[in-house]
């Protein structure tokens, strides 16, 4: 029943607006299949897991005013403060601010005075209540303890003794092993820190860092000009939480500058340009399907309207409704197909090029697929309403128009 | 074959009601050859439309075959067209964008033959047309007199029983006309059913029985009187 060869013909003399369409599907294909790539990895990144409990989780950074300042006695205060404050489950003082963006990072060595080979890794410097406060999983070893808690000036020369470190750094130093018990080595000193402990997951400060999740912790407390704390409430009370924690610090103590934040604000933050991206591409990945559907239902209609007189003949030579609606929606699954076809052959190409030129992640077969089939159905779609009109067409269009 | 029992059709625009055909009636035989002939805009267009399937009447009765066809659906309309019916039409109406064998091919393709049946039947037609050698030409790429005979040949292959032509020779000189008219007299004389819609009386008075169609209306002043001698008995 269907007409291919004919149908093909026919196509071939009107070849330029056919293939109007093919072009414009092949680069929507090219386009959106590309697209759909880097929109995926962002998105995997964003939904990786930080090991950390974000939602619950408050963070506070203050600066006294007073130049002489009793920053060890404050922070022992503060944190006796806020641990007994209803809805707090924990707090603990670190250097950094975790996923925001902003931390510091060392290379590190398995053997002392060794000056190549290092991996890098974000540290961090705080108390044995991190764990509890971030929600992490220690897997091997032990936390801190008071006794391995040391508080030093900004300006003192010391190494700490003992550190915990994440699972992925536990991996890629000591590959196959287990960490706890082992030195590590900070640059040239090679005075030795023991792995105490080793937690499953912390992804770091930076989220985009290709070492992300390579993190140590060290009991350490440097008497700075600024200090900050993180806050973790319980499950839903992080925001009644959050404003008496700006009250009860100031009322404590007012010489100082104080500023909070939500743990999941800062996240968000350093995911933004991820976010624009996703965003921005899944608004021209619309734009150009929405595009291209219109050319397809254009083209259909302006066809149909071409070959009012023709559809009128084929009505009185025999054809059903069916035959008529089938007819342009075959054609345009016919031009659709050739279209896509060369798309799959030039998202590749460039999916080459963006993986060479910008290390974009890899174009896979089934992704292109999945896209080349969307597109397929948008393409039938748009066909469809004109094709369904088409059908209506009078056979007395044989006879009656000139 | 065809029987048509007090047919109306009227148009309804927005503004107007065109009676186009009312209180319609005829009868034409097996075999016959009719033609017809009335002033322009009388209804004799409207008339081979319902004859043909391709426009229902606003009420009447119509036999084709014995079978009462204002009932069936489109589908069953569509099938009949398609077996027992074939169309020729003043403009010819060859697909432009199909070689002559892909036009002929177009019902046969409907009616659901194989393709070494639809080969067959195609270069049958062809040859009876006497245009076999352009089966591959495009409808653009012939006379009017050779599109004509195309879609006579096209009409043909679905072997109808019933012949409907609306003024098949009013784009053609008088030379090619009389080639298609002694086409359709050819036809006819192996048995198919024809009525055709003419202003050429001439032409008119070759067929069997001429009926005048005026304003909607058979005229019975016309009625059966010209070409009855040719009439069969
Ligand atoms: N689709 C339509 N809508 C409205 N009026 C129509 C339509 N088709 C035909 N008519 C009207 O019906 C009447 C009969 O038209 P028809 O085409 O049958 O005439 P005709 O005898 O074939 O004329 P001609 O010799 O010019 O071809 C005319 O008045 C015409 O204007
Ligand atoms: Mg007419």
């Amino acid at each position: 029943m269907f007409e291919l060869k004919p149908m093909l013909s026919a196509l071939w003399r009107n070849k330029i607006s056919a293939l109007l369409i093919a072009v414009q599907l092949a680069l929507t294909l090219a386009i959106v299949s590309n697209a759909t790539v880097i929109v995926q990895d962002r998105l995997e990144k964003m939904a990786r897991p930080t090991g950390i409990a974000v939602s619950d989780i408050i963070s506070v950074t203050f600066m006294p005013v007073p130049v002489n300042y009793d920053m060890a006695g404050a922070v022992a205060a503060d944190l006796e403060l806020l641990r007994n404050m209803p809805g707090v489950v924990d707090a603990t003082v670190t250097n950094q601010i975790p996923l925001s963006g902003s931390g510091s990072a060392s290379t590190y060595f398995t053997e002392p005075n060794q000056e190549i080979g290092g991996e890098n890794a974000n540290y961090y410097q705080t108390d044995e209540h991190f764990i509890d406060t971030l929600g992490l999983n220690l897997v091997a070893g032990r936390n801190f303890t008071r006794a391995d808690f040391d508080v030093i000036g900004p300006n003192d020369t010391y190494e700490p003794r003992v550190a915990i470190i994440t699972q992925k750094f536990a991996d890629v130093m000591f590959p196959g092993e287990d960490a706890v018990g082992k030195y590590f080595y900070s640059g040239g000193d090679g005075e030795p820190r023991e792995i105490i402990g080793v937690v499953e997951r912390h992804l770091g400060a930076w989220p985009s860092w290709s070492k992300a999740g390579q993190v140590a912790f060290y009991p350490l407390l440097v008497t700075g000009n600024h200090k900050r704390y993180l806050i973790r409430t319980e499950p839903g009370q992080r925001d009644t939480v959050y404003k008496q924690i700006e009250e009860k610090l100031a009322e404590r103590d007012p010489q100082r500058v104080i500023h909070l934040d939500t743990l999941s604000k800062r996240m968000a933050q350093s995911y933004i340009s991820d976010n624009v991206m996703v965003k921005v591409l899944s608004a021209v990945m619309t734009l150009l399907t929405f595009i291209v559907a219109l050319g397809i239902i254009g083209l259909t209609i302006f066809w149909i309207n071409q070959r009012n007189k023709q559809i009128g003949v084929r009505r009185a030579l025999g054809a059903t409704r069916a035959n008529i609606s089938r007819y342009f929606l075959v054609e345009n699954t016919l031009i659709a197909g050739a279209g896509l076809a060369i798309g799959m052959a030039a998202a590749q190409v460039i999916n080459h090029f963006m993986v060479n030129q910008f290390s974009q992640p890899v174009l896979s077969i089934p992704t292109l697929l999945v896209c080349a089939l969307i597109l397929l159905g948008v393409s039938v779609t748009a066909a469809l309403v004109p094709a369904i009109r088409a059908a209506n067409i009078s056979p007395a269009m044989a006879t009656r128009s000139v | 074959m065809l029987k048509m029992h007090n047919i109306r059709k009227s148009y309804r625009t927005d503004t107007i009601e065109t009676h186009a055909l009312r209180d319609f009636s005829l009868q034409v035989n097996e075999g016959e050859f009719v033609s017809v002939t009335g002033p322009s805009g009388s209804g004799k267009t409207t008339f081979l439309n319902i004859a043909g399937l391709l426009e229902t009447p606003t009420g009447g009765q119509y036999l084709l075959d014995g079978e009462d066809v204002s009932s069936l659906n489109d589908r069953d309309r569509s099938r009949l067209r398609n077996e027992k019916i074939g169309f020729i039409f003043q403009g010819f109406n060859l697909i432009p964008d199909l070689n002559l064998f892909d036009n002929i091919d177009v019902p046969l393709r409907y009616r659901g033959f194989n393709a070494k049946e639809r080969k067959k039947r195609i270069e049958k037609v062809l040859e009876q047309v006497g245009l076999s050698a352009r089966a591959k030409h495009l409808p653009a790429q012939l006379s009017g007199g050779q599109q004509q005979r195309v879609a006579i040949a096209r009409a043909l292959a679905g072997e109808p029983r019933f012949l409907l032509a609306d003024e098949p020779t009013g784009n053609l000189d008088s030379l090619m006309a009389r080639q298609v008219m002694e086409l359709l007299e050819f036809i006819n004389e192996w048995g198919t059913t024809i009525v055709m819609v003419t202003h050429d009386p001439d032409l008119a008075r070759r067929a069997h029985r001429n009926i005048q169609i005026v304003d909607g209306q058979v005229s019975d002043l016309q009625h059966g009187t010209i070409g009855a001698a040719r009439e069969i008995a």
